[in-house]
């Protein structure tokens, strides 16, 4: 795609998303606000998962961070009122999941492939006890965050933008990081780390990198999202569906690519949330059978299609042997 | 050809109960393209990977441009000037030839930043894949992968190459090319250490020689003087019939 062509589109679609709320139904930006929120999180996750192969099973552990964190420290230095109010604690939400990330990486980072990802299941689910059963984390009996939304308002607008904007924010880091030298290096470890060591990549280094900036815009993400809920407890914020979301999007949109973990959250959660939603009895069967049709036909998401479909598969085959 | 830029003393690696090399002894004259052989098994690969930094050592030191290597993380010796090319080839298979490359010379020498550019060409052009460099690595041929492999690791700006059994497996058209693509990489300035199995490839190619047998140095030096070694000829060709039967 030629510049000026990609200027424009995005563009658009910053226009597009601007006034789209003009037009919807309350409920259907809700949708849009919470596909916003889920497809922000999967590029996150990308960037250690589909660019450096660090497949996280826990991420989820960075949403409840940034939503507890968040929450104790409006209780600690008081809550600010209006949007305005939620600025300090969501930047603290985002650097208390980062600080954790780098406690937990350097043990972490040492497993490969599916031992990480393990481990990050196990991470996961031991931060969520801690937080569910320990009295000052206070998650069993719950934590409020005041709403942050202006007078005059609906909240599903003013969310709807805060995590278009935050989307945006991850995609443009997202960008920066895969074109960069760093980004080189995520690939260099993601296609084999041992050679990438030999080639003189500090792989531990830009590794652990990848695994905290990832964390911390998960961390910002959760931070609004507690807001988003006002009130909440352990299970609303260290939810396993989410960790599995994150997965999910950037696999079937494309995994490793800027924008396949959105447009597998765009596709599932359409899906799932409006052109299902007449057969609630039957909807996640549809979803799950798209999944593995997905995969099954497309290995490398959505997004590569034009290459992995089985018919060019075969061509190329043909073609090169 | 006298200054050294590799030295071991009293190289030793223990496995366990198992002396993967013992005692070994080695001087690599700077510039010269210096022979590793001995049969399967007789320890040239943990040699490499304790060179390389794969391994601790158990016992001995080992020498780069007059600094111990002990403790070195493998990705800063490469910045120090030591690259491996590996015997299987690990290309990043979704990535093209001059991406392969473009990683070495982006992270070997972490100093170079713009010049990186130009080093990938000249890594390509030394290894004679400059035709392929919009090839992705997982189209190429097992003699073409060697040749990437090389070039990736002379992208890194290597003072010492170490190359890993380049030769195993080609046929003899690739091995020419391959002894080609080595003599100009030490023509380049780099000084090259071959692991081989076959004892023509590296009387060819090499200026001095070391002979490894279970473990233990056997002989070094020249060629000539290492083939008509007596134990090297009875590691290799075995001792005559009868002797054998006479000493069971």
């Amino acid at each position: 795609m030629t510049r000026p062509l990609a200027l424009l589109l995005l563009a658009a679609a910053a226009v597009a998303t601007a006034l789209l709320p003009q037009a919807l139904s309350p409920f259907h930006i809700r949708v849009l606000q919470f596909f916003f929120f889920a497809a922000a999180t999967a590029v996150a996750w990308n960037i250690l998962g589909g660019y450096a192969g660090y497949w996280s099973f826990g991420h989820t552990v960075s949403i409840g961070i940034g939503a507890f964190s968040a929450a104790h420290f409006g209780l600690i230095f008081g809550h600010g009122a209006g949007p305005a109010g939620m600025i300090l604690p969501v930047l603290a939400g985002g650097a208390i999941a980062g600080l954790f990330a780098l406690v937990i990486a350097y043990p972490l980072l040492r497993l490969r492939g599916t031992y990480f990802a393990i481990a990050m299941l196990g991470v996961g689910q031991v931060v969520a006890e801690l937080a569910n059963n320990l009295p000052v984390f206070q998650g069993g009996i719950g934590l409020f965050l005041p709403s942050p939304v202006p007078d005059g308002m609906a909240p599903e607008r003013f969310y709807y933008y805060a995590f278009a904007a935050l989307l945006a924010l991850c995609l443009v880091i997202s960008w920066a990081v895969k074109r960069s030298k760093f980004g080189y290096a995520l690939l260099a470890i993601r296609e084999d780390e041992d050679t990438a060591q030999m080639l003189g990549v500090a792989t531990e280094r830009y590794k652990i990198a990848a695994f905290v900036l990832s964390a911390t815009l998960v961390g910002l993400l959760g931070a609004v999202y507690g807001y988003s809920l006002g009130y909440f407890t352990t299970p609303s914020v260290f939810r396993l569906d989410f960790s599995l979301n994150m997965i999910v999007f950037a696999l079937i949109g494309g995994i490793g690519t800027l924008f396949g973990p959105v447009i597998g959250a765009a596709l599932l959660l359409f899906l799932t949330n409006v052109l299902l939603s007449g057969f609630l009895d039957i909807h996640l069967m549809i979803t799950g059978a798209l999944v593995v049709a997905v995969i099954l036909l497309m290995p490398g998401g959505i997004l590569r299609a034009g290459a992995t479909l089985p018919w060019k598969r075969r061509a190329k085959k043909e073609a090169s042997g | 050809m006298s200054e050294i830029i590799l030295e071991g003393v009293g190289v030793t690696k223990r496995f366990r109960g198992l002396t993967a090399t013992d005692h070994v002894d080695f001087a690599v004259p700077k510039g010269s393209i210096y022979g590793l052989i001995g049969p399967n098994g007789a320890g040239k690969s943990t040699l490499f990977n304790l060179v390389t930094g794969y391994h601790p050592l158990s016992e001995g030191r080992i020498v780069f441009k007059g600094r111990d290597l002990a403790g070195m993380p493998i990705y800063r010796r490469n910045q120090f000037g030591m690259a491996r090319a590996f015997q299987i080839s690990k290309p990043f298979p979704a990535l093209t030839v001059r991406e392969n490359v473009g990683v070495g010379a982006m992270f070997g020498r972490p100093d170079r930043g713009a010049q990186a550019g130009r080093e990938t060409d000249r890594a390509m052009e030394i290894a004679g894949i400059t035709h392929l460099a919009a090839r992705r690595a997982d189209a190429l041929t097992v003699g073409e992968l060697r040749k990437l492999e090389i070039a990736r690791a002379v992208a890194t700006g290597p003072d010492l190459l170490l190359a890993d059994e380049p030769c195993a497996g080609l046929n003899p058209f690739e091995t020419d090319e391959m002894a080609q693509c080595l003599r100009n990489v030490r023509d380049a300035g780099a000084t090259v250490w071959l692991v081989e199995h076959d004892m023509k490839a590296v009387t060819a190619l090499c200026d001095r020689i070391l002979v490894i047998d279970a473990g233990k140095r056997l002989a070094e030096g020249t060629p000539s003087e290492v083939v008509n070694d007596p134990a090297v000829i009875s590691a290799y060709l075995g001792v005559p019939m009868d002797e054998d039967v006479a000493h069971a």
